[in-house]
């Protein structure tokens, strides 16, 4: 069915808040995964996925031990492309004076390329992502994809390495509807139902402060 | 001119002043109308499709000079057991749609089949806003009667109420599938934020004209009658209702820098008026007459709420002292404006201050209305955080934009009473008691202020040099703050600098600064957290929007008095 970008966002903000992630990790995958949506990647489906693994499980040990090491890596062996790809961007000046970060064993890689977006936006140069014979830059605006995008699903990339300044041989503009398929969708759903409050006769009360009548 | 600052975020962003602003000409209704009447947009009723018992649709088409838009009507015979305001509604008087373009048969087949169900059905790109009204019973039976009697309806039971219908909900920006606002925010007519749901309710306001006229005819047809055709003047007074409740009180958290933004064009335009140093006879006339249909306007101004009933006596009471003050005072003596201001801040109510503040840049298109092109928002840019800042300076920033949260007690419960959260019906937001509701899981990041002073406390043992991407690695729970902290430094109006969650915390606050935005009045609460407003209330209907009916319709004319 065809979504708007605004509800692909909420839906994925709430459903990785549900799949126990903090406000402000479940707002950046919230806005991966409408980036990936907005130029045609299955988003949605990947951002099920991810949250369907890593339910609730503690953040750290998905995350970076250290952002000064040579190859990031997380402590229980798969990183979340979330929170390493948040990072990333969080780093955005690191990488420029680096010129790559490389990580071992990050899961769905395609979930972290959204992020290196908001980092060319952020140094006004584009950045690349290399991983199993793809590669895709953006200056976060446009995309180019080159090479074997049949990897572009794995659950799972060895070694990813981000490059910046990066070159950007073709440029994809994103679209502005989605296509979702309605199995992501109802996933999603179930994530992000746990943030919702069960309905009380108080809560529908006294909670939206209402109760008088409307026929007037 | 003479360089008077923008006033203090610290002054402005307080509850109590964002929910004592008043319209101005910066806000959104006053923006669309002025733009209509400058670009002589062209509006024509296409289909009216409605049966003697008020079911069918109707469709009203306004041309820009390079597009069409259209809104869709349907009308409903809803049982009175079944008409509530609450999001909760599964059915009301009638919804609409405002559609991109002329529709064709298949789209109104389309619509028809999902815009009387709103949350319920789906609609697409096309669609640019969903929305729902309902009759205010009164007021439309009584219009109704009078008309099909072959009489106008009595012109104080119009003011007592205002509108005929009020919406429930207007959702825009891809809601039930609508287009992004992206889709559209290119589009000159678009580029100020709310344009397409202000066009949409204004478009509304003509329907009900149609509809109640239709419903009076058809009443005195069964009667064997013609009934009389609405007065323009009583139909010009009449508004469109809003009624709201807390689903809009987190927008205003929700999007910082379009906060911001807002709150920025108004202030600014306040500081180039106080900033004049002299005012011509011109603007000096207009604004004593526009002062005194502005009293007017709040003469009409009822609410039955004690918290408005007192801010009403107050702005009456401040009214009163100005006249005093423009009676005693020569407005063409040098710094007028700034003067006019200080007296007020130091002598009147929130309510008059702000009302004061609003009315004085009334003559001043010509040096603010451009402000309207700064009041939209790009979130990509400031999204991002900032991982290379210090923790010091990360630190000197809480300590400027949060002192006021940091040194708040939040182990007082007081402090911490209430919780926002979304309750599973229709996705509802509410507001909970957080010690006596089991609602504190589901709490929603709506108090800014507590979560700045955790960070604040977070931060204490990190060394100076350290850099926040290290710190955040380490505490994602304070991603979500840290990122409103790093946006509220770069624009300072972003962040209301109050307490969003205290036992004292009155919603409605938040409602009326952004309807106030939207360029609504009459602020009517109905409790702390729900409110009911009129829009377009005296604004001239589509065949007579003209560059000199457009500007100062709000104010109501005054009756010719007898010498």
């Amino acid at each position: 069915m065809s979504h708007s970008l605004n509800e692909i966002e909420a839906m994925s903000k709430r459903a990785a808040r549900g799949a126990g992630l903090s406000w402000g990790l479940a707002e950046e995958a919230a806005k991966g995964t409408r980036w990936l949506s907005a130029f045609g990647f299955p988003g949605t489906d990947l951002l099920a996925d991810l949250l369907e693994m890593n339910d609730r499980i503690p953040p750290i040990d998905v995350s970076p031990v250290s952002l000064r090491a040579p190859v990031w890596h997380a402590p229980a062996r798969r990183m979340s492309p979330l929170i390493a790809g948040a990072s990333l961007s969080d780093c955005a000046m690191r990488l420029m004076e680096r010129g790559t970060i490389a990580m071992e064993n990050i899961c769905f890689p395609l979930l972290a390329v959204p992020f290196m977006g908001g980092a060319a936006q952020r140094l006004g140069h584009p950045v690349a992502a290399e991983w199993a014979g793809a590669r895709l830059a953006t200056d976060g605006r446009q995309l180019c994809v080159q090479g074997d995008t049949t990897v572009l699903r794995a659950r799972m990339a060895d070694q990813m390495v981000f490059t910046a300044p990066a070159r950007m041989t073709g440029r994809r503009e994103p679209v502005l509807r989605a296509d979702v398929s309605a199995e992501s969708w109802q996933r999603l759903s179930t994530f992000a139902h746990r943030t919702f409050a069960p309905a009380t006769d108080d809560s529908r009360l006294r909670g939206a402060g209402a109760g008088l009548s409307d026929n007037d | 001119m003479t360089d008077v600052p923008a006033r203090d975020p610290d002054l402005v962003m307080r509850l109590a002043r964002l929910g004592s602003i008043h319209q101005s000409r910066l806000s959104f209704m006053r923006i669309l109308t002025r733009r209509m009447a400058r670009d002589g947009w062209r509006f024509e009723q296409t289909a009216f499709e409605i049966d003697a018992s008020g079911e069918g649709h109707a469709v009203y088409t306004a041309h820009t000079p390079e597009r069409a838009y259209s809104l869709v009507a349907f009308a409903h015979d809803l049982p009175p057991e079944k008409r509530s305001d609450r999001v909760i509604a599964d059915a009301w008087d009638a919804t609409f749609t405002l559609f991109d373009g002329i529709p064709t048969p298949e789209d109104i087949a389309r619509l028809a089949q999902n815009i009387p169900l709103q949350e319920a059905g789906r609609v697409t790109g096309s669609e640019l806003s969903v929305s729902r009204a309902n009759r205010s019973v009164r007021l439309w039976e009584h219009v109704v009667t009078a008309l099909a009697a072959g009489q106008q309806p009595d012109a104080a039971q119009i003011d007592a109420v205002g509108y005929l219908m009020r919406t429930t909900a207007v959702y825009g920006s891809g809601k039930l599938g609508a287009a992004d606002r992206e889709m559209i925010a290119d589009r000159p007519e678009f580029r100020v934020p709310f344009q397409a749901e202000m066009l949409s309710v204004y478009l509304t306001r003509w329907f009900v004209t149609d509809l109640v006229q239709h419903m009076a005819d058809s009443r005195a047809a069964r009667l064997g009658k013609t009934a009389a055709t609405l007065a323009p003047e009583l139909a010009r007074s009449m508004g469109i209702g809003n009624s709201t409740g807390l689903g809009m009180a987190p927008f205003l958290l929700n999007h910082p820098v379009l906060f911001n933004n807002w709150i920025a064009a108004r202030e600014t335009a306040l500081s180039r008026v106080r900033g004049l140093d002299q005012a011509s006879p011109g603007d000096i006339a207009l604004f004593r007459d526009l002062f005194d249909r502005a009293a007017q306007l709040v003469n009409g101004w009822h609410s039955e709420h004690p918290v408005q009933v007192d801010k009403l006596q107050a702005l009456r009471d401040d009214i009163d002292q100005l006249r005093g003050y423009l009676e005693r005072t020569d407005l063409s003596a040098p710094g007028p404006w700034d003067t006019l201001y200080r007296w007020a801040e130091e002598t009147l109510s929130l309510e008059g201050q702000e009302w004061i503040a609003s009315l004085m840049l009334e003559p001043y298109g010509t040096l603010v209305d451009e402000l309207a092109g700064t009041m939209s928002a790009d979130n990509t840019a400031t999204f991002r955080i900032a991982g290379a800042m210090s923790i010091s300076d990360l630190r000197n920033l809480l300590d400027r934009v949060y002192r006021w949260a940091i040194d708040t007690d939040w182990s007082a419960p007081g402090n911490k009473a209430r919780a926002w959260y979304v309750s599973e019906e229709k996705l509802e937001p509410r507001l909970g008691e957080r010690f006596e509701e089991p609602i504190e899981e589901y709490e929603q990041p709506l108090a800014p202020g507590r979560d700045a002073a955790l960070l604040h406390a977070a931060l204490k043992h990190w060394p100076d040099e350290a850099q926040v991407a290290e710190f955040i690695l380490r505490h994602p729970e304070h991603r979500h703050v840290l990122r409103r902290v790093q946006i509220v430094g770069r624009a300072p109006y972003a962040e209301i600098r109050d307490n969003t969650i205290s036992d004292r915390v009155l919603p409605i606050d938040m409602l009326r600064c952004k309807l106030a935005f939207f360029g609504a009045t009459k602020f009517d609460p109905r409790s702390d957290r729900w409110v009911r407003i009129c829009m377009y209330g005296n604004a001239p209907l589509p065949s007579e929007l003209a560059p000199e009916t457009a500007d100062f319709w709000v104010y109501p004319t005054l009756p010719e008095v007898q010498a």
